[in-house]
């Protein structure tokens, strides 16, 4: 056994996913045994559009690597219209945070149904393998003490 | 060219016949040539209003600080309140009516159009090496000119090279919002929008854009200057303090100890960008680049970037334009069905 | 001891500080702030005005840790202190009125109440001083507060401008050590450059200032006027910014608050960071009621905090007259317009 092979860096990701769709996709995923990297935490939220930027920016700042935001397709928001907030105002966080030199990879959005659990374990996969090749986020991350 | 005496005489008439209770207007600061803010309840005060280069400040500010100031009183004014507003902060002020900060009835719009020369930046003056303290008065000059007297002598300069940066890009130097206004509504074509901008994502590219940024927000003190100044940041609690908490008798320490604390108060790079993030993100379709938070900057981070890069956002890529229309709903409270979406996996 | 020093081997001066970091005014994006200075890399030079926030941050600085915390349930809390480890620092080229904020800082921080994280960062730092042959800043008004543009207070060297050269006045015993460190860098004064300096010196004290009407009688009159009006009217610009008070040399009111890193075990760190009297919630209750809801009354609290009440208890005023919080002032507002206008009597 090599005993100075460093553990494998494992990205953390913070997903907020909606109750009604992504969360519902997210949990199909697991009972239909799919198998994907256990690397994102979820939190439930009631809608994408009740998600504020400050969510992101506080995830980040915590620490973690990704962030996810996952909601309902266009069209089929539970509260209508939320996932059109979401869309609009998700895109000014994902500008703000290019512009200011953030990686674009380590923030990303995705409409997931509750149908689609494969497509959730695809989003976390994927997620997790573009993350792998960024390290550690410590551009926003608190300093401690 | 605007009749300063037409400004007094129209502040002076709606004070003495009741018509507002006061006016918000500029006047000559302590000393030198910079004009400063006033609230003008006096008619015969009137006589002191000033209109210059120097009359930089977004006086829509003072229209929040009085509404506030009336709720702590609980007092319902039976008078509109009066103010000097150029074009920048009448757009200002739609927002503020866009959000019923106030009725339109409540503030009566002395507009005054920049016309071609607009507000000075005094760092550029400084470059100059001209100091506001040592000169008496700053008058326009003509359509290009400005005008900086001491006791003795004047000098000229073209508005051109002093005027602040927010004022070179102005697209409309006229308040179309006003009860009553001065000044015709004149073309400044002097840098295109978003020059500045545009200059920077020319000089930083995608790799060196944390390292400017980076060393921008390591420099903030967090003095809130910037949020202080601005017309939009009105809410009586930031999100950004989180101070109110109540607290009951069994309120634990460990309650307390979590309380949502979402930036802390150290000005540490990472609880800056926070601050600087939220408050950008919050004033998107609603920044009118009135360029306030900028010039009070104490040491000079260039906060205009961070604004006109989601009014950029807000106008090309979302067809929305801040400030111009009170019955339109805010940006972040509609959309359309073809929002861009390519983003979206 | 005194010595000379020519200009151009100043930056000599600083490489041979070994064991000190050195910073000194430099002009970064737009301002004059004092900065780490690399042997070999920074030449420094000493032209400057003020730098626009005081040296402050060096002996209390926006962020102090206090200690950290870790509690796992059940067990008492274990707390380790951080007390600060700076190593010595020499900082060049500052101006007698923030030497003077030192006096005025140890007053509060090092005296009947010992800081200790205050007191370990001032006993690493020396200042050399450099004494102002003309005010630096428009709004200067340091004799009116008594001071002095040649004034020692608080400084460890003062050097006088001479032109060509430096006349480099050691003040104590670590300036005396700072001088050594460099001794064959400088040279013995003569008569000449000993009568430059005097003359100097008195020229600087009658360069025209701003100026505080009747300052010796000040914090009686400021405290005659507290129910005046005026303070109400002259505040009315202010947008409560806390600028003023950020970059004074002795505004030192601060907030302590527990940043917790885990809720889970109870991990965090008990900080100190800069708050104002300027931010309408400062003198916010946990009742909900707030003594100073008006502008005027938080201008009136700066003002009278600087000119009488510190006056009243340690026999000098707080206010050092750098006119940071004039020049800074987003609105116009004044520290001397209001003190004249709101002390005014019919005579004056």
């Amino acid at each position: 056994m090599n005993e100075s092979q460093p553990t494998p860096y494992e990205p953390k990701i913070v997903a907020f996913l909606c109750k009604w769709c992504s969360s519902a996709g997210s949990d199909l995923a697991g009972v239909s045994r799919i198998q994907y990297p256990a690397n994102a935490t979820p939190i439930t939220v009631m809608c994408s559009g009740s998600v504020s930027p400050q969510y992101i920016l506080s995830a980040f700042y915590k620490g973690a690597d990704g962030v996810l935001v996952s909601g309902c397709h266009i069209g089929d928001c539970h509260y209508l219209e939320g996932n059109y907030y979401a869309r609009r105002k998700l895109f000014l966080v994902n500008e703000m945070l290019q512009f200011i030199g953030i990686e674009p990879e380590r923030f990303r959005m995705s409409w997931v149904s509750a149908a689609e659990g494969t497509k959730f374990a695809k989003v976390v996969k994927d997620f997790v393998e573009d993350l792998r090749h960024l390290g550690p986020q410590d551009k926003l991350k608190a300093q401690r003490p | 060219m605007i009749k300063l005496q037409d400004i007094k005489n129209r502040a002076r008439e709606l004070l003495a016949n009741g018509e507002v209770r006061a006016v918000i207007g500029y006047r000559n600061g302590s000393r030198g040539m910079a004009a400063e803010p006033a609230v003008i309840a006096d008619p015969n005060d009137a006589a002191n209003i000033v209109w210059n280069p120097s009359c930089v400040h977004n006086l829509a500010l003072y229209l929040v600080d009085d509404r506030k100031r009336l709720t702590r009183k609980q007092e319902t004014p039976t008078k509109p309140i009066a103010i000097m507003a150029k074009g920048c902060d009448a757009r200002a002020i739609v927002v503020l009516l866009q959000e019923n900060y106030f009725k339109r009835e409540d503030v009566y719009i002395l507009g005054v159009s920049c016309e071609t020369t607009g507000m000075l930046d005094e760092h550029k003056l400084e470059q100059l090496k001209i100091r506001p303290d040592q000169f008496t008065a700053v008058e326009f000059d003509g359509d290009d000119f400005v005008l900086i007297k001491d006791a003795e002598t004047q000098q000229r300069f073209p508005a051109r090279e002093i005027m602040a940066d927010r004022c070179l890009e102005c697209r409309n130097p006229f308040p179309k919002l006003n009860n009553a206004v001065f000044g015709e509504e004149k073309a400044r074509n002097l840098a295109a929008p978003f020059s500045a901008l545009m200059q920077f994502e020319q000089n930083a590219t995608q790799n060196t854009r944390w390292d400017f940024w980076q060393h921008q927000f390591e420099r903030c003190i967090r003095c809130s200057a910037c949020r202080s100044v601005c017309p939009m940041c009105y809410c009586e609690e930031c999100i950004v303090d989180s101070i109110t908490y109540s607290v009951m008798p069994d309120t634990t320490a460990e309650e307390k100890a979590n309380r949502i604390r979402w930036i802390e108060r150290s000005a540490t790079r990472a609880n800056n960008i926070g601050y600087h993030l939220t408050r950008a993100l919050h004033l998107a379709g609603r920044c009118i680049d009135c360029g306030e938070c900028e010039r009070v900057c104490p040491v000079r981070i260039p906060l205009r970037l961070l604004n006109t890069k989601l009014e950029r956002d807000a106008r090309e890529r979302f067809g929305y334009e801040p400030g111009a229309s009170v019955e339109v709903a805010s940006f972040v409270s509609s959309f359309r069905d073809n929002d861009p979406g390519n983003f979206i996996r | 001891m005194e010595k000379i020093l020519n200009k151009i081997q100043l930056s000599d001066w600083i490489a041979a500080l070994d064991g000190w970091e050195s910073f000194a005014p430099i002009l970064q994006d737009g301002i004059w702030s004092y900065q780490p200075i690399k042997r070999g890399v920074n030449s420094v030079q000493l032209e400057y005005p003020n730098t626009t926030q005081p040296p402050k941050n060096f002996t209390f600085p926006q962020r102090e840790v206090f200690f950290t915390f870790e509690q796992i349930k059940g067990e008492a809390p274990r707390l380790t202190q951080i007390l600060p480890t700076d190593k010595p620092r020499v900082i060049f080229g500052v101006r007698p009125c923030d030497g003077q904020a030192l006096p005025r800082m140890d007053r509060l921080f090092n005296e009947q109440f010992a800081d200790i994280y205050y007191q370990k960062r001032r006993e690493n730092l020396a200042y050399v001083g450099l004494a102002c042959n003309t005010p630096p800043s428009r709004n200067c008004f340091c004799k009116a507060v008594g001071g002095s543009p040649f004034a020692t207070n608080g400084l460890d060297i003062l050097m006088t401008d001479l032109g060509d050269r430096y006349l480099v006045t050691a003040v104590t015993a670590i300036g005396d050590r700072l001088i050594d460190h460099g001794v064959q860098l400088f040279s013995e004064p003569t008569g000449r450059d000993r009568a430059e300096a005097g003359q100097l010196r008195i020229a600087a004290l009658k360069q025209p200032q701003r100026a505080i009407q009747e300052s010796a009688t000040v914090p009686k009159r400021l405290k005659e006027q507290f129910a005046s009006p005026l303070w109400e009217e002259l505040a009315r610009p202010c947008i409560g910014c806390g600028i003023c008070t950020y970059l004074c040399p002795t505004c030192h009111c601060f907030d302590i608050n527990d940043e917790v890193a885990t809720p889970a075990p109870l991990r965090g760190s008990r900080i100190r960071t800069w708050d104002t009297c300027q931010f309408p919630d400062f003198t916010m209750h946990s009742s909900g009621h707030n003594p100073r809801t008006e502008v005027g009354a938080r201008l009136r609290q700066r003002i009278n905090h600087k000119l009488q009440y510190f006056y009243e208890n340690f026999g000098m005023f707080q206010c050092t007259g750098c006119g940071r919080c004039i020049s800074g002032c987003p609105v116009g507002i004044d520290i001397i317009a209001v003190v004249n206008q709101v002390t005014a009597t019919p005579e004056n």
